[in-house]
């Protein structure tokens, strides 16, 4: 734990088993989130399934990267992750984006993909909102996955045809908002 | 429909088995069903059993988000007029 550090969360006025247990649950949700966007990308082929393909495996992958940035925060704050992982699936923050009942319905797919963006763009934003001006670091974090959760919303939604995302693919590199909290 | 009063309706708290139930704009919704309210608690912060309104305008979503639970009462108090349809 850095006990000066969580020290100046508390004097700020936050209240840090509550901000520890949400950032567990985040932590949850981006695992879970790997493991399940893990299928999903298995199961999108096809025609229709290849394009979204890539862009479900760089939100996968930059998923597990949120997690593995989360981690030292909650352990700094002086909170740890379930010894179980079965109950740490289920203190999730977002439901599990589980593969459609028909897995060549790649609308259905879509949808489960963007509902699980979105909830992760709301509990971001949720952190962001808590922590600004009180908890720089926490915020710093929250808001660099914040910055990807919102580009993988837009891929997604873009293929449901709620318009244009506005930016590219990524090009090489993932995380180009969360990578300084993993180097 | 069923009028809760606050009391009434701290009882619906999430906890021991009881159901989720939270009011908005004077409905009382039933989020027993939804993942994000499991044991009454949502994003740590927030409890089952009480008019979560307020709460709701400085959330991250609107309450668009509740129209696909059932809504099992109004709060006691709140005229019928005072109830929008939708949320």
């Amino acid at each position: 734990m850095a006990r000066v550090a969580r020290e100046m969360v508390e004097k700020a006025g936050i209240d840090v088993d509550q901000l520890v247990e949400l950032l567990v649950k985040n932590a949850a949700a981006e695992l879970t989130t790997y493991y399940y966007y893990t299928i999903l990308r298995c199961n999108l082929i096809g025609l229709e399934g290849e394009g979204i393909k890539e862009i479900a495996e760089t939100a996968r992958i930059e998923d597990r990267n949120h997690f593995e940035a989360l981690v030292p925060r909650i352990y700094e704050l002086g909170g740890k992750l379930p010894d179980d992982m079965k109950a740490f699936h289920d203190v999730s923050a977002c439901p599990p984006a589980r593969l459609p009942k028909d897995p060549t319905d790649t609308l259905a797919m879509l949808k489960v993909l963007v509902e699980a963006e979105r909830c992760a763009v709301r509990g971001y934003t949720y952190i962001c909102n808590l922590t600004a001006g009180k908890d720089h670091r926490t915020y710093d974090l929250s808001q660099a996955i914040l910055n990807e959760e919102i580009e993988h919303e837009s891929w997604f939604s873009e293929f449901l045809g709620e318009g244009p995302s506005g930016h590219f693919m990524r090009r090489g590199e993932t995380s180009p908002f969360v990578s300084k909290f993993l180097k | 429909m069923k009028e809760f009063t606050e009391e009434e309706l701290a009882q619906y708290n999430g906890k021991n088995g009881n159901p989720v139930y939270v009011v908005y704009k004077g409905k009382v919704y039933d989020l027993s069903a939804s993942f994000l309210w499991k044991d009454g608690t949502h994003q740590v912060l927030h409890r089952a059993g009480v008019d979560l309104t307020e709460a709701l305008e400085q959330a991250p979503h609107g309450g668009d988000v509740l129209e696909k639970f059932p809504v099992v009462g109004v709060l006691h108090g709140v005229g019928m007029s005072d109830i929008p349809s939708k949320p």
